[in-house]
């Protein structure tokens, strides 16, 4: 298996995206597929490629995000976009690639998903295609659907479709019971405890955090917006541009004021990915309080837990899309 | 849902439970983590997930995660950190490259300069390269022409991402890069690179000996030469001119550790 590379790896390493020409290559078989693969048993019938999946289709933007996710969303959408466009001009079908190079692409996706995740990157459609699947767009359907499986299957992720405007995906757990996993390890990802000691503090006042005083609570943690830390970097480029940048946070300028000054609020990934219960339970276990030592706040978040689970009653029984034995 | 590892059972290939895909999860999340991290991480996937059924052993539990993935080309890797000996854990990608894995995030210049800092890494005689070194050579870099201010910022970049580790300036690979990359880093750097006497693995970090030139991991030497009052070289016999470091102890530093997180609670640990 160790040979895999050696097709495969570039030893010039461009960062152009030939990779996809690396992996397309017709002479490279996918690698020996042993017939007890889960992955290969997962295949089942080959289904037709469906349409162009080009991702430089104009979707309408009155469509409302779909929160089935997966393919099936992607493959209407792609439909419906076929259904706005002519078609484009005649393009030689080209030779359907074999079944263990769409084995090996779903494969790589995996990989780019769970990579793309683990960074906190936005997991986006068209990158999904330029950096993985290229020449093999047409086969996307299937190769996402396989990817899906393997996601589901074997790390109980869910490769959802979280907004079809804007062609985002992101990796949902779909294990039960739901909980914040980072308590399983004292030394939690830093980065988490950063941003949600800012988005604490933001969720507590009430309204957008001033740059001053996120700065004089991330004091409390050693952190100074001028020096470089040893696990974050440059801290105040990471909160004010990375976070920023992944949806995490939105840094305003506050109006009307002079000299210009700046403030925080939570972004609109937090807003999907944290509840306030979770930032609750951060508050207290930080400062060692009872939640309800903030009680306007504790039951704000209440009523958010309360309205999550009348919204997605069967938020907490994802294993019917999952394909268990 | 039971596991079954069915000695003799027809099928070779382990069974995913919820414990296990869990446990996938959470590795994947936090990247590479030291052993103690892991079966910490192991018995909470059990309690959340299966509380009755007994903890498997570390090894047999990875091996038969790894016996799923196989099939997918990725596996739970075990590698020792360079420096002191600590065994860590990383799920990594067999099939393609971690560098044309990076490819995607990064832009050609910035990946040039990976490629720069690594081959200054791997042909200096400490395992480090400089700063300053590294930042000499951004006028020779592929792509937009990068300032050394921004290198200096790319550099950051790569230490963030655990593909490198800054010491006093000094630039190494971290142990989660080496991990991943050891196979590409071989091919690559077929006359440069340098390799273990004793365990045959990559080496960037080591001592040698002055005498016939062999290199060994700080680990590997405390492994050998332990409880050994006359430590000699392996190869020509010479004496090991070196201190010899020791071996690494889990329940040691499970102790420090402890006492050190009572004292700094929100202090996040390195690596």
């Amino acid at each position: 298996m160790s040979e895999q590379s050696k097709d495969v790896c570039d030893p010039n390493f461009t960062a152009e995206p030939s990779n996809s020409e690396v992996y397309g290559s017709p002479g490279v078989p996918g690698g020996p597929s042993p017939p007890a693969s889960q992955a290969a048993t997962l295949a089942g019938p080959e289904s037709p490629p469906l349409g162009p999946t080009d991702a430089s289709l104009a979707l309408p933007p009155s469509q409302a995000p779909s929160e089935e996710g997966d393919p099936k969303a992607l493959q209407q959408a792609a439909e419906e976009g076929r259904a706005h466009q002519a078609p484009s001009a005649a393009q030689p079908s080209p030779t359907p690639p074999a079944p263990a190079q769409l084995v090996q692409k779903a494969h790589e996706l995996m990989w780019y998903v769970l990579v793309k995740d683990q960074k906190r990157m936005i997991i986006w459609f068209p990158d999904m295609v330029k950096d993985v699947i290229g020449s093999y767009k047409k086969w996307c359907r299937s190769i996402l659907r396989r990817t899906s499986l393997i996601l589901a299957r074997v790390f109980g992720l869910h490769l959802r479709l979280t907004s079809l405007h804007t062609m985002e995906f992101s990796l949902v757990k779909a294990l039960e019971p739901e909980e914040l996993d980072r308590v399983a390890l004292s030394n939690r990802m830093p980065m988490t405890g950063l941003l949600l000691m800012i988005l604490s503090l933001i969720y507590v006042k009430g309204r957008g955090a001033r740059e001053s005083a996120v700065w004089n609570v991330l004091r409390i943690l050693g952190l100074r917006p001028w020096k470089k830390h040893s696990t974050f970097g440059d801290v105040r480029k990471l909160i004010t541009e990375e976070f920023v940048q992944q949806n995490y946070l939105k840094y305003q300028r506050v109006p009307h004021v002079e000299p210009p000054e700046y403030e925080f609020f939570w972004g609109s990934r937090a807003s999907r990915e944290i509840t306030k219960m979770q930032i609750m339970e951060f508050l207290a276990r930080v400062f060692k309080k009872d939640p309800q030592a903030w009680p306007s706040r504790y039951r704000e978040a209440l009523e958010e837990a309360r309205a999550l689970r009348e919204a997605d009653p069967t938020a907490h029984c994802p294993r019917s899309s999952v394909s268990e034995d | 849902m039971v596991p079954s590892y069915m000695q003799g059972s027809t099928r070779r290939v382990g069974i995913m439970t919820d414990v296990h895909r869990r446990f996938l999860q959470l590795l994947m999340t936090h990247g590479v983590l030291e052993e103690w991290d892991v079966k910490r991480l192991q018995k909470h996937c059990y309690k959340v997930h299966d509380c009755n059924a007994t903890v498997e052993k570390l090894e047999d539990f990875i091996n038969n995660i790894n016996s799923v993935l196989e099939s997918l080309y990725i596996e739970i890797k075990k590698g020792v950190t360079e420096d002191d000996g600590r065994p860590i854990y990383a799920l990594v990608n067999l099939a393609t490259t971690s560098v044309s894995k990076m490819a995607s995030d990064f832009a050609e210049n910035e990946l040039d300069l990976f490629r720069k800092a690594l081959e200054l890494i791997i042909d200096s005689e400490t395992g480090f390269a400089s700063s300053t070194n590294i930042l000499n050579l951004v006028d020779q870099l592929k792509g937009k022409k990068m300032r050394k201010k921004e290198a200096e910022q790319v550099l950051q970049k790569f230490v963030q991402h655990k593909w490198l580790v800054e010491k006093e300036g000094e630039f190494t690979l971290h142990c989660r890069a080496i991990l991943e990359m050891e196979q590409y880093i071989r091919e690559t750097h077929p006359d440069a690179v340098k390799v273990c006497d004793l365990c045959h693995g990559l080496l960037i970090q080591g001592q040698s000996c002055e005498t016939c030139g062999i290199k060994m991991h700080l680990p590997c030497v405390a492994k050998y030469f332990q409880s050994n009052s006359e430590p000699r070289c392996p190869h020509c016999n010479d004496y090991w001119p070196h201190e010899i470091p020791e071996v690494f102890d889990p329940e040691k530093e499970r102790e420090a550790g402890i006492s050190k997180s009572n004292k700094k609670p929100l202090r996040s640990r390195q690596h």
